[in-house]
């Protein structure tokens, strides 16, 4: 097939997933079960049609679409574009083929749900996808807004799934209020763009701030940014997440986590790298400064916790964190280390969490401190969640270890201090899921719990595809790096490439040289320097009484929804601040 | 005057926002998020504005004009207002859901008080 051709497919693989959200609630109607198997022929027919695409795009070719053939006319382009660069398509791909998994998951796990929710659960779900997806296939900044909204407006919904639930309701108003705020924060930063230039496109918008940049396009930016940050969980933006996650389904955090906070994510690194890739100003230090604070902030919340879905979910804050940092590295590896593993993250992750939800659902417990010996009365979930545990530790064989690695190899020359802030974080990261391993699973528990569902098989399958992809995106690092990531790496780190292949419709570019040395001396004691390091920190933790500071942190968060709007407010006007009066 | 129009929308902007920094009610919590909302609409509908011109209809146009005036600039930009459109009927949703989960709320904690509201925290 054309280039062209190929191009034209692209819309499909998000409207067949609405097309699925749409049927789900009407099929619940005839049975049960019929809206979750639509979901996940929907996914499955997604994922095949970005599969399509594969060959072409991961040999370095950008593959554009404008909806409706309305395509740029000297360098202005009015229609839509969608534009699937590596990069774009590694998330989109990612996003349609552990949407499925996610979707088996809950079929044979939510057994007990009446139609008329299930039906609804299946719409919100793949409404979910379809924004992710779109999200990452856009080419355009209010396209971009408007997946953001609607991606939003499904995770309201998911997150108060369970209404009858005072804890759901309570997270669900407050996810609203921050990402409401955020959404606001995108759509003005949108409009200013569009009043100085002109421009939607986003290759487009950079060829008017590369020539020709003014006050309000610093002040455009430092909105997007504050309002995806927002949707990426960054501190001081984060209040709402690790709610969220807590009060939501089990599959549904993995979905969150997994792949939803990382919209924000990726959309700061396409507007930073791709879009306003060549304009000074500190952005690109800004951003790190944003990712090194959650990291490490993320890190010793999660530390602290004791309800294992929210220690995952301050997790996720920290990965969020290593993410951005490796991003705004700007070199070949960081860059390659933060595509890795925003794969790598999602996997373990959503596999973490698809643990912490079977053992909720199955036991009735959310705290650690009532948990333990599950090893021994939940011993397939006991092996998934330690190697989910192991996967962020970076243990070789499994999959964090390569793109940990990456990130680290970038650091460490050009920025000693970064560095030592994310090995920092990589410790109490290492600390705080082996505490929960041990809680939770490894410590003996007195008396036996009472008798327990047992794993359907669409919850095997779930959990062995998470744990392949774990060991396999782990065992083949070479093979991953030179397929994915380093064409990903060259379309992010060549300004300019990316906008101009957007508007001629056409590009291609050869992969940037990313390379990591999986025996390398340096690699593996860093490991386990690093893992022996937080173990010990675990080991002091459960001995001791939490610190002060630790204390002070939590009490921060003190779950009033001003207070968190408060904190991201202030984070707003810094970065805008920063952004304003910061000379690179 | 237009800078009059971008002052009220920061204005309104600033009112929204204090409202929901420092009300615990939660009904008025959604109202400030409305006025911060229809500052953004105010703001966007301001940037359309473009000195002397129209309305974006190409039919029929008024007296003294002709089309061709028209679509050389002398109408608003149509693509901030359909922003506007897009915003507004996004914006609509989200309220919808708002007051719902309001309504949720008062029912399980007997209470629209943001700080009766926090069960989950640290």
């Amino acid at each position: 097939m054309t280039d062209a051709g190929l191009g034209s497919l692209e819309p499909i693989a998000v409207a067949v997933p609405i097309a699925g959200a749409v049927a789900a609630p009407l099929l619940a109607r005839l049975s049960r079960r019929l809206p979750l198997v639509v979901s996940v022929a929907a996914m499955v027919a997604a994922t095949g049609v970005l599969a399509l695409l594969c060959h072409r795009v991961y040999t370095g070719h950008l593959l554009v679409h404008y909806l409706g053939h309305v395509g740029p006319v000297d360098g202005h382009a009015l229609g839509i574009a969608f534009a699937a660069d590596p990069f774009g398509l590694t998330y989109a791909l990612l996003t349609a083929a552990l949407g499925t998994l996610l979707l088996l998951f809950t079929l044979s796990s939510m057994r007990e749900l009446g139609s008329h929710e299930l039906g609804g659960y299946a719409c919100l779900f793949l409404l979910l996808l379809a924004g992710l997806i779109g999200s990452a296939l856009t080419a355009d900044l209010f396209d971009l807004f408007v997946w953001f909204e609607v991606s939003a407006l499904a995770s309201y919904g998911l997150t108060g799934f369970f209404l009858e639930r005072p804890f759901a309701v309570e997270a669900a108003f407050k996810i609203l209020v921050l990402t409401t705020i955020a959404g606001f924060g995108i759509f003005v930063g949108t409009g200013l763009i569009y009043s100085g230039h002109g421009a939607l496109n986003l290759g487009q918008i950079h060829g008017a701030v590369t020539s020709d940049i003014r006050t309000a396009d610093y002040v455009a930016l430092a909105f997007l940014v504050a309002g995806f940050a927002t949707k990426a969980g960054l501190i001081p933006f984060h209040g709402w997440l690790p709610d969220a996650h807590t009060a939501a389904p089990g599959p549904v955090s993995a979905l969150f986590s997994g792949l939803m906070v990382n919209l924000g994510v990726f959309a700061i690194v396409r507007l930073t790298l791709q879009v306003y890739g060549s304009t000074g100003r500190p952005i690109l230090g800004l951003v790190t400064v944003l990712g090194a604070a959650s990291a490490v902030l993320g890190a010793v919340l999660a530390l602290a916790q004791d309800d294992l879905k929210r220690l995952l979910a301050y997790d996720t804050v920290s990965q969020m964190g290593v993410l951005l940092v490796g991003f705004a590295t700007r070199s070949a590896s960081g860059v390659g280390g933060a595509t890795y593993h925003l794969v790598n993250h999602a996997l373990f992750k959503a596999l973490l969490f698809l643990c912490a939800g079977s053992i909720v659902h199955a036991t009735g417990k959310v705290k650690l401190s009532e948990m333990g010996g599950l090893a021994r009365a939940r011993p397939v979930t006991t092996v998934a969640f330690l190697v989910g545990a192991a996967a962020i530790a970076g243990v070789p064989p499994l999959n964090g270890y390569a793109s940990v690695g990456l990130i680290h190899d970038a650091l460490l020359h050009d920025h000693p201090v970064t560095y030592a802030v994310l090995l920092l974080a990589q410790i109490v990261t290492i600390a705080a899921l082996a505490r929960a391993a041990y809680l939770g699973f490894l410590r003996p528990r007195e008396q036996a719990y009472d008798s327990m569902e047992k794993l359907h098989p669409g919850m095997w399958a779930a959990f062995a595809g998470l744990i392949g992809g774990c060991i396999g995106f782990g065992v083949l690092p070479d093979l991953v790096i030179r397929n994915v990531v380093a064409p990903a790496t060259a379309w992010l780190t060549s300004d300019g490439s990316y906008a101009a292949a957007v508007l001629s419709r056409t590009g291609s570019l050869p992969p940037a040289s990313v390379h990591f040395d999986y025996w390398s001396a340096t690699e593996l004691l860093t490991v386990a320097g690093t893992v022996a390091a937080g173990l010990l920190l675990a080991w002091w933790y459960i001995r001791h009484e939490e610190p002060r500071a630790v204390r002070g942190l939590r009490t921060l968060h003190n779950g009033s929804v001003n207070d968190y709007a408060s904190y991201a407010t202030v984070g707003a006007v810094a970065t805008t601040t920063v952004l304003l009066i910061g000379h690179p | 005057m237009i800078v009059v129009n971008y002052l009220a929308a920061g204005a309104l902007f600033c009112i929204g926002l204090y409202v929901v920094l420092t009300r615990r009610n939660l009904i008025k919590l959604v109202m400030g998020l409305s006025v911060m909302e229809a500052s953004t609409y105010v703001l966007l509908i301001s940037m359309a504005y473009r000195r002397g011109s129209t309305a974006p209809v190409f039919v029929s146009p008024p007296a003294g004009r002709s089309v061709t005036s028209l679509t050389h600039g002398g109408v608003a930009d149509p693509v901030l207002q359909n922003f506007c459109l897009t915003a507004i009927v996004i914006g609509v949703a989200a309220t919808a859901v708002f007051l719902s989960v309001v309504v949720r709320i008062a029912q399980h904690y007997r209470s629209i008080d943001a700080d009766d509201v926090r069960g989950m925290r640290g």
